[in-house]
Formats: structure tokens, sequence, C-alpha cells
């Protein structure tokens, strides 16, 4: 008997293995998912190296306290391009050279930039992160359950759904002090309800399938059913949702760190960063054309996962 | 459940909907009061103490939070929403609100027209030619559109469109803004007031200053788009039906365009629905980027002054559109697939 138990087991696990072999070989086969994966580890990478490689000190420069806002603003492309112009660029490591250029504060863009990327990957998964947890359990639930939460929970979301997307944001940053957690909430509180839909629809399909009649005659009780089982079965799809919604929920908190909810005008984040080219468009395109092309970069690379993921793990799409 | 009984039973929700977000926005921003004070618009120098002292009695200033909504909504069914602080001179809030609508209007119409125009087919071509080279290169398109940041590219396109196309002496598109507003306003819409007085020159120019915000907006949406009209056309061109046109002998095109697409096209409905809707509550980083005198920017210029009132009728519009636009859709929907019932 044990072995037999155990004979299926392996059998089982053998399988899950096969598929998830060929899930990897879907997934290097995609040129666009690998790339994509490559330039998310480098940046999640580079997030975590920040502080070693640039110091954390130089975004708040000398006098930085005293005089909040410079008047004279330094915007520098380059400084001595002309004099470093050749091979010797590549080598040259003097205080004075600017690969990217300054921003509004004289400060090197590209070190900026480096500093802000874990300032916006770690509030971005934060975010996600919660908003998926949050929304996932309760979704579950409801789907679950169904009855008066489930129509109670849905009543909630269409609450939320119908408000104007930033403003809900934007009123509770402008309420409770601009901080960064404040701002993070902020956008929690406009993404769960999108969680809520797709688990509880996910549950209640998943509620009807035959192996949960099974496991109900097996005496498995709610919590297991749900959590162990159901829940599992539909891991897919909230994977490539997160996936997918890292982009977007990136994107949204330097919108509002570019609209002015950045808790200081030197705080380095992307956003922040090219709202202080704003009036500097057409004189110092650079500041504000890095930090929105790297923006962009991270979101597209983050997306380009998700949305080859969606293909790969999708049993119907798959050839 | 009969198609009407849905209808009503959507417009009953309208109004729990509306209470909710009216109940909230009035809590966070007459309960935190971080701006101007409410009655600040009221008011001014020359009113005596106790002027000022009768005009917040009036409107209920002095009472507690929850009384002073119940003071609103009495002014609301009374046709007054309230003045807006100095930022809009102390306008009634819902004139500044409609005086500036019909430039998101026109905004959202523009834009959804260029996302159709550019998201559909590009939808198409990647679903024909899946997993081929037209497939990948529409695919970084779709995604490369929905991760770019909006005031990024707003900004790109000014920097080319406007600056470099002027500075090598090319004709270039204005960079910002809208001209003012030149015939006789009859629906506040600046194109359609144009046409109607036929001036023109005025269309023209109004026209020219549409063309970046509008293509700044569509472009960030038209990625969503071509992925959904792409999915669902997978989704149609493996059913039977398909098999069966294709094997009477029909051209691919016709199958394509005749066969499969008007069944493809219901989930791409629902999403330009949603996403006209929301382009309606005011594309606020575009009109920001752009000086576009709509809604958004407005919004944006009172949350920054914690304009209660203006908030207010913006998000109960907005409300409304966004569930109105929903319950159209589902209507729509039924009424696009026979076999959808409610």
């Amino acid at each position: 008997m044990q072995s037999q138990v155990g004979g299926v087991r392996k059998g089982e696990w053998e399988a899950r293995l096969a598929d998830m072999k060929y899930t990897l070989y879907l997934f290097r086969k995609n040129p666009l998912v690998m790339a994509g994966t490559i330039i998310s580890l480098f940046f999640i990478a580079l997030a975590l190296l920040a502080n070693v490689v640039v110091d954390p000190n130089l975004a708040y420069p000398e006098g930085y306290l005293n005089a909040i806002y410079p008047f004279e603003r330094k915007y520098m492309w380059s400084a001595n391009n002309m004099i470093n112009w050749g091979p010797g660029i590549a080598l040259y490591r003097g205080p004075e050279f600017f690969y990217l250029g300054t921003d509004g504060w004289g400060r090197d863009l590209l070190r900026m930039m480096v500093l802000a990327i874990p300032v916006d990957l770690y509030y971005a998964a934060i975010i996600t992160i919660g908003a998926a947890v949050f929304g996932t359990l309760l979704g579950a639930i409801a789907g679950y359950i169904g009855g008066i939460i489930d129509e109670a929970l849905l009543r909630i979301t269409d609450i939320f759904f119908a408000f104007p997307p930033l403003v809900l944001a934007l009123v509770f940053a402008a309420m409770f002090g601009r901080t960064l957690e404040t701002l993070a909430l902020a956008i929690f509180l406009v993404w769960w309800p999108t969680y809520v839909r797709l688990i509880r629809g996910q549950v209640l399909s998943e509620k009807e399938k035959p192996y949960v009649e099974a496991l109900r005659a097996l005496g498995a009780g709610h919590s297991r059913i749900l959590f162990r089982h159901a829940l599992l079965n539909s891991i897919y799809p909230i994977l490539v949702q997160v996936t997918m919604d890292f982009g977007g929920v990136i994107l949204t908190f330097s919108a509002l760190m570019f609209l002015g909810f950045s808790p200081s005008p030197a705080l380095p984040e992307l956003g922040n960063l090219a709202a202080d080219g704003y009036g500097h468009v057409f004189d110092a395109p650079w500041v504000i054309f890095f930090p929105g092309l790297t923006m962009l970069i991270i979101s597209l690379a983050f997306n380009l996962v998700g949305d080859g993921l969606r293909d790969i793990l999708d049993p119907r799409l798959r050839r | 459940m009969k198609l009407y009984e849905y209808i009503i039973r959507r417009l009953i929700l309208l109004v729990f909907v509306l209470f909710a977000v009216s109940v909230v926005i009035f809590y966070l921003l007459r309960g935190f009061p971080t701006g101007i004070a409410p009655w600040a618009a009221y008011i001014h120098p020359r009113m005596t103490a106790e002027q000022i002292e009768a005009v917040i009695r009036a409107h209920g200033f002095d009472r507690p939070i929850w009384e002073q909504y119940f003071y609103w909504l009495r002014d609301v069914f009374n046709g007054d929403w309230g003045l807006t602080g100095i930022w809009a001179q102390g306008r009634p809030a819902n004139e500044v609100f409609f005086n500036h609508f019909p430039y998101t209007v026109e905004l959202s119409v523009f834009g959804t027209i260029l996302t159709i125009a550019i998201g559909v087919p590009l939808g198409i071509i990647s679903a024909i030619k899946n997993n081929k080279l037209p497939d990948h290169v529409s695919r970084v398109i779709a995604l490369a559109g929905y991760s770019t940041p909006a005031y990024w590219f707003g900004f790109i396109l000014q920097l080319v469109f406007f600056y470099y196309f002027s500075l090598w002496g090319l004709p270039h598109l204005p960079s910002s803004g809208a001209p003012d507003f030149a015939v006789a306003k009859i629906t506040g819409l600046p194109i359609f007031d144009g046409l109607l007085a036929g001036n023109l020159t005025y269309v023209w120019d109004e026209f020219l200053h549409l063309i970046l915000p509008s293509f700044s907006l569509s472009f960030i949406s038209l990625g969503f788009l071509a992925r959904i009209v792409r999915a669902s056309m997978l989704e149609v061109l493996r059913q039977d039906y398909i098999t069966m046109a294709r094997s009477k002998g029909l051209k691919e095109r016709v199958v394509i365009y005749r066969h499969a697409l008007k069944n493809a096209l219901i989930p791409a409905v629902t999403l330009t629905g949603i996403f006209f809707a929301a382009l309606l509550g005011g594309a606020m980083i575009t009109e920001y980027v752009f000086s576009w005198p709509g809604v958004g920017q407005q919004a944006l210029r009172a949350v920054f002054q914690g304009d209660s009132n203006f908030l207010l009728v913006y998000s109960l519009v907005f409300a409304t559109v966004i569930v109105l636009a929903n319950l159209v859709v589902d209507v729509f929907y039924a009424f696009l697939d026979p076999r959808i019932k409610y």
C-alpha cells in the first residue's frame, strides 16, 4: 500500500517536472520573453547594488538643507565632452564628467538614476504584492462562500472602480501628507479591486470542478479545498497579472511623483527626476529623456515577461 | 432576468455608487482640511464678521462633518454645487467643470478614434501572422505602448514635432495648449462649434493642437486594444465555422474580414467603451503635459488646492460616466452577441 501511494506520487511528480521542463523550454525559445527576463533581472540586481555602486550621499549635495530650491539651476550636458572625446572617454573617471549630463541640482543624472531605481522597484513591488495578496484573499473568499458576502464585496469593488483612478490616490496623498508610504497606500487602494474580480472568477469556475467534489467526499475542510487546491490551481493567472501589473504600478507611482507628489524635490526617483525637467524640455531635454527612457525599459521588460508568461502558461495557446 | 430589469438594477446601483463616492471624497476633503477653507470662496475682504458668520452658518460649515454632508446634499439638489477657490476665480464648481469638459470630450473622441484606427489592424496582423515576425513587431509596439510613461512620451512628441521640426525649418505642430474659443458657444465643443459657425481657420488650428495630445493618449492605450483583438481573433479563428468557411473555398481575406473579424471585435468593443469612459475623466498627465484645458488638468489643480467642491463635481460626473459606460457596453454586448442573456 505504502509503495503504491509512493509510486503514484512519484509518477505525478515526474509529470509535473516534465511539464515544468516543457514550460522552461517554451520560455527559452521565446526571444522576447528571454530579453524581458534578462533586463528585469539586470534592473533588480542594479537595485540591490545601487547603494554600493553609487554613494547615496551624492543625492543631497552640500547646502541642500539651507537652500531648499536653488534659484540658479545647473543643467549640463557632458560638461567636458569636447576635451574627453576619443578613445580615452571610457577610461576617464574625473569628477567633472557626466555621461548623461546633470539634473537641475547639478547632480550627475546617471548616478541619480541608479539611486532612483531601488526606490521605484521597492515601492512598486510592495504595492503589487500587497494588492495581489489582499485582493486574492478577498476574491477567493467571495468566490468560494458566495451569497451576501460575495455580493457586498462586488459592490465595494464597483465603488472603487467608479472612482477617478488618480483622484482617489491624489486626494489621499494630499490629505495624509506626501510621504512615499502614503503614496504607496493610495495606489494600493485603487489597485486591489482588480484582483478581487480576477480571483473570484477563477475560484467560481474551480469550485464547480469534479475534483472539488472528490475532495469534499474525502472529508477535506473548506480552507483546505480553497487554499491548498482551488487557489493553487488558479495561481498562473495571478502570476501573469502580477507581472503585468508591476509595469503599470511603477508607471503610476512615478507619474504621481512627476505630478508633484514627491516628499522632497531632491528625492532621487525616476518620476521626480523627470519632473525636474518639466519647464526645460527644449533647453535641457536630457533631464526628462533619460529617466523616462529608463522607466520605459523597466516597465517594458516586466510587461514582456508577463505577456510571454500568459502565452506560455495558457494551455490553449501552446502548440 | 429581462434586459430592462437588468438596466433598472444597474441604475439603482448607480445611485449607491454616487452616494459612496461623494461620501468618501467629502469626508477626505472636508475632514482633513489642508487647502483653502471651504467658505473662502463665499467671502471677500469687505464683509463684516457678522456677514462672514452668516455665510458660514448658511452653508453649515460650522457643523460636524456628517451634518455638513447633508447641507452640501441639500445645496446640490437646489442646483448649487458650491464655489471653487481662487484658482478658478471662485466661479461655481459646476460652471468651471462644464466649461472645460468639452475640451476633454474632444480629446477623448480623437484619442479613441486614433486608438481604434491603429490598434485594431495591429491586432489583426498579430493574429494572422501568429508567432512570426509581424506578430513580434506588433507585440513590441503594443507592449511599448502601455509601458510608456505618459509624461515622457508627450514631451518627446513636443520635442520632435514642435522643437526640432521648427529648428529644421519643417512645418511643425503646435506644442501645447488650445486656441482661444473664437466662435459663438453653442455646444462648447470647439471643433463642432467652429464648423457650425463656418470658421474653418479656427477649426484647423484646433485640429492641429489636438494631434499631438490625442496621439500621445492613443499610443498609451492602443497596445491593450491590439492585444485583446489578437487574443479574440486567435480564439475565433480556431472555431469550426471558420474551418467551414475556408473549406468552402473562400479567400483567406474574405474569411478573416467578413467572417472572423465581426465576432473577434466583440471584446474590443467592451474595452473601447471602458477606455473612452476613462478618458472622459480627463487624462490628467497628458492634459498636464500639453497644457490642454480639459477637466483632468483642472482636477489636478483642485487637488493641490484641496478644493472639495470642484473635486466632488468631478468625481460624481466621472463615476456616473463609468457606471453608464459599463451599462451601455453590457447592453451593446448582448446586442452584438445574441448568445449572451441577462
